[in-house]
């Protein structure tokens, strides 16, 4: 019983982790472009939520009337600049690496390197759970799964069914014959760049929900997530959905059964065997969704 | 993109004169080390104060730390995120070993070692083998090795189980002075070690190798580089200096905790301070940890400790946009007043003896000097053109004694040949060279070849064409070894390639081209060349290699670009420079993947002219080609594919005219 709470705990968890990856993963996939400054996204997204609830008291999804918009032009706005420096998929990584350090050093000077949490007089969601035949779920994680499958299932369709969609499937296969049918790459890398961004804020308002912040978490988020990014196979948002709850899933029963400190271990000795045999990864059938 | 740089004028030097520079290198080195070990040797008659030496120590350390990541990451061009794993590794054998049961310390380094090497080879065992592995996704498995370690570390009680481990101060030597001395040694031994490897390596096989790997691995693989090798070489290489630094780091800190040695920002400063310095050259590291550390320093003096990182993030961030090729590249192409700005402004702020710190003015020098480094007017490849001249006329000179190749073309072309009839070889086909029996491949539903059964003569030039997509480039990937065939067997000069790796294919005696010319960016035309006699079938030293590169280059008539950069070539040259560079492997069957596509009238003329005198030298030779213009004048025979399987296979006019083959290339009615 145990077990199975804490599976079925971690698979909702592993839909915050999954909606974290989806943005790492699609720009990955389709615009080669490695944003380890996502993770600043996320970051910044959460302590805006933080800022906001505790000082204006605003509901703290209402917050994402703010963060989503600022992340949106943050997102495009980094991307357009990746675009213009013309930078490549190796220097991606390391450029971004810099714009992440960047940004969780200005988070701690802003906001101090200790954790905060979000006062639950001004968190309504923060206590509250959900019973179902003895099992009990936290209305965050029902909040944050919830959240991350909607999103996750509109890009996906939004990338099969609309133009624009299959224009950035097009870029993804071969930007230069994309180019020459008349599809803008610039514009559209930097629209799905914004786009991704606005999922950074959505995750990072549901990552303060639950948790208490501080800004090293950016770090501890990047293993989890490039493993889930990995496993759900790179720019694949359907895998990328099922890989979170895999590894959300994993996690939890490793830490119950064993102890929590060895979960980051199974799990990355998962990682790494997956890595060696299906380097293109678990869920992906070819090319990007 | 920049180390070779600064090799390319010493391509005129004779090895002699090579092993003088190498012992300028070792008695500069060897003085280098001596005057910094003089600093804490003499500290107190100097009046050196120990602040300064502390400083130096933790300099030293990365100079370790990020040398080691070089080594791998910079000259073979696979990043790691997980120096972290070496440094964890290293720490934690010192740290459990001697701090908790008291075994030597030194002997602890040797342990430490010998662990980061087995950790190292399981890596790249398991990861190079991998067919698909992207730069990225090693860069992903190297960040997962840390967190693993450290999850372990956490663990068990035996490593840490959470408390750390503290680590007690060795016995040394008391001459030495206090324990900063000695550690300050130790550190100093070891990078002063790790800077020499990575000299070394560079220099050696080994570092071109690696060199040609950044730059296109699967061509290095092809020309009969053990890629394989010397991946897995720089790695354990890598593991090794990083983990015996781990050691002697876990003297520095004195305790060892899971959070201090598995940290992430141990592989962000080592790739931010190699980045920084100039990561495909070994002393690359050296400027950037200098620079680094005393960035670092002087903000923390300053009170403004929390800027550390951003301005670490801004560094790296901005060194990426401007200066991806690093500081060194930069010093080296402009040193002079690099230097000098570095000499004025550090000297202008240090001798008015204000109060001010020296190691303020040292960092406002480096400051000034980088500015002065990055700064660059805007004129491009002017230079090399000249050199290339005078170069190419002294080499001339030089391969007087060797005129060959030039001999056997003026008879060859003395003699009255007709340009229409297909060439005549000029040895008759001989014995079986290629044998590939009942040989099929498979890409997972879909057949690209299937059951082909032929044979190819010495001195054969087999025309393959073939309707798109009827399998002749797969064919070309198959008797290179790029490929394994899904059926079959393939002999080449009566060894069996199937399941060979390519390099090993390449030293039977198999070179090929590749439709998109993929040259080493890194280095020159004649170094390309070079590179192919260096691992080829039968391999020189570099000096002769660069000789020899003359005559292959001759061969295709770019001698006279032997010292331009690939990136000044043009299509046409470009695909000469991959036809020179696969005949310096000294092949017996060379494979050409559609040579000639793109190339204009002229061009082809001239490389059809270039492909006869290949052939005449005694190289068979097999051509995939669409133009049958090209096919008809030059080939010996043709064979014909379509969807996978053989339809025709002859003299060049029986296969054209036959009635199948025109089918094939024009469908049926025009047949009727």
């Amino acid at each position: 019983m145990i077990t199975l709470q804490a599976a079925l705990a971690g698979a909702l968890i592993g839909g915050l982790y999954a909606l974290m990856a989806a943005g790492v993963s699609v720009t990955w996939g389709v615009l080669r472009i490695i944003n380890l400054a996502h993770f600043g996204m996320i970051l910044l997204s959460a302590y805006l939520t933080f800022q906001l609830v505790t000082s204006w008291g605003m509901d703290p999804i209402l917050t994402l009337v703010v963060t989503v918009p600022g992340m949106f032009v943050l997102g495009g706005a980094i991307q357009w600049a990746y675009d213009r420096l013309g930078i490549s998929e190796l220097n991606s990584l390391l450029l971004s690496f810099g714009l992440l350090i960047l940004m969780v050093q200005a988070v701690s000077i802003v906001w101090s390197a200790d954790f905060q949490r979000m006062h639950e007089s001004a968190n309504p969601y923060a206590t509250g759970s959900v019973t179902v035949g003895g099992l009990v779920f936290p209305i965050t994680t029902l909040l944050a799964f919830g959240f991350a499958v909607s999103l996750i299932a509109g890009a996906h369709v939004a990338l099969q069914r609309t133009f624009l969609g299959r224009a950035l499937r097009a870029c993804a296969e071969d930007p230069a014959v994309a180019a020459a049918f008349g599809i803008d790459h610039r514009r559209i890398g930097t629209l799905l760049g914004a786009a991704a961004g606005a999922t950074a804020a959505v995750a990072g308002m549901l990552f303060a929900l639950a948790n208490a912040l501080t800004p090293a978490s950016a770090f501890e988020w990047f293993g989890t997530v490039f493993a889930v990014v990995i496993l759900g196979g790179i720019g694949h948002l359907v895998g990328t959905l099922a890989a979170g709850v895999l590894v959300g899933m994993v996690s939890g029963v490793v830490s119950v059964v064993l102890s929590p400190a060895a979960a980051p271990f199974v799990l990355f000795s998962a990682i790494v065997l997956a890595l060696l045999l299906r380097p293109q990864g678990l869920f992906a059938t070819r090319g990007a969704a | 993109m920049t180390g070779r740089s600064t090799e390319s004028p010493r391509a005129m030097r004779t090895s002699a004169r090579d092993r003088a520079g190498g012992l300028r290198y070792a008695v500069a080195f060897v003085l280098a080390i001596a005057a910094l070990a003089t600093l804490s040797l003499y500290r107190e008659t100097m009046g050196f104060p120990m602040f300064y030496l502390v400083l130096l120590t933790t300099m030293l350390f990365w100079v370790t730390q990020a040398t080691s990541w070089n080594i791998l990451s910079g000259y073979s061009g696979y990043f790691s995120f997980g120096q972290a794993a070496y440094v964890g590794v290293g720490a934690y054998t010192t740290a459990v070993l001697y701090g908790r049961h008291q075994i030597n310390f030194y002997l602890t380094l040797v342990v430490s070692a010998a662990l980061c090497a087995v950790l190292a080879l399981a890596v790249g065992a398991l990861a190079f083998r991998l067919r698909s592995l992207r730069g990225e996704i090693f860069a992903l498995l190297t960040l997962a090795v840390p967190f693993i370690l450290a999850a372990l570390a956490r663990i068990r009680p035996e490593i840490d189980g959470g408390q750390g481990v503290v680590v007690p101060i060795p016995p040394f030597p008391a001459e030495l002075g206090r324990f900063q001395d000695f550690l300050y040694l130790i550190n100093l031994l070891v990078a002063g070690a790790a800077v020499a490897v990575a000299f070394g390596m560079q220099q050696s096989r080994a570092g071109w190798a690696l060199a040609a790997i950044r730059d296109a691995e699967d061509v290095a693989e092809g020309l009969g580089v053990a890629t394989f090798r010397y991946k897995l070489q720089a790695l354990v290489t890598s593991g090794v200096i990083g983990g015996v630094g781990g050691s002697v780091f876990a003297l520095q800190i004195g305790f060892v905790a899971v959070e201090s040695v598995f940290n992430l920002t141990i592989p962000l400063f080592v790739i931010v301070m190699s980045v920084l310095g100039g990561r495909s050259h070994w002393f690359g590291p050296v400027i950037g940890v200098a620079f680094i550390v005393l960035l670092q320093d002087r903000l923390t003096a300053s009170g403004l400790g929390d800027w550390q990182l951003i301005a670490l993030g801004v560094v790296l961030a901005g060194l990426v946009i401007i200066a991806p090729d690093g500081l060194y590249a930069r010093l080296r192409a402009r040193p002079v007043p690099v230097l000098a700005t570095f000499a004025l402004v550090t000297a202008a702020l240090w001798i008015p003896d204000l109060p001010a710190e020296p190691l303020d003015a040292i960092l406002a020098g480096m400051l000034a000097a980088t500015a002065v480094a990055l700064w660059r007017p805007r004129r491009r490849g002017a230079v090399p053109q000249t050199r290339a001249a005078e170069t190419s006329a002294a080499v001339t000179d030089a391969d007087a004694g060797t005129p060959a190749v030039t001999a056997a073309d003026a008879s060859a072309v003395a003699r009255p040949s007709d340009a229409a009839k297909p060439a005549t070889p000029a040895t008759e086909p001989g014995e079986v060279l290629v044998e590939c029996r009942g040989v099929a491949r498979y890409f997972g539903g879909v057949r690209a070849l299937e059951d082909v059964t032929l044979t190819i003569r010495e001195g054969e030039l087999v025309g393959l064409v073939g309707p798109n997509g009827s399998g002749k480039t797969t064919l070309v990937g198959l008797l290179s070894g790029n490929l394994r065939p899904t059926r079959g067997s393939i002999r080449v000069a009566g060894h069996e390639i199937t399941g060979l790796p390519p390099h090993r294919v390449a030293h039977v005696g198999v070179a090929r081209t590749y439709q998109i010319p993929r040259p080493f960016a890194s280095m020159t035309v004649r170094d390309n060349v070079a590179m192919a006699i260096m691992f080829g079938r039968s391999p020189e030293p570099l000096a002769a290699a660069r000789r020899d590169a003359q005559r292959h280059l001759e061969v295709v008539g770019l001698d006279a670009l032997a010292d331009v950069y690939p990136s000044a070539l043009n299509l046409h040259q470009r695909q000469l420079l991959e036809m020179a560079r696969a005949l310096a492997t000294d092949p017996k069957l060379l494979l050409l993947d559609e040579a000639l596509a793109g190339l204009n009238p002229a061009e082809i003329d001239n490389a059809v002219e270039v492909l006869r005198r290949i052939h005449r030298s005694g190289v068979t030779i097999v051509i995939v080609e669409h133009l049958l213009r090209v096919v008809n004048q030059l080939a010996t025979r043709i064979i014909v594919l379509d969807r996978g399987t053989c339809l025709a296979d002859g003299d060049p006019r029986a296969v054209m005219s036959d009635p199948a083959v025109i089918q094939a290339y024009l469908g049926k009615r025009a047949h009727a």
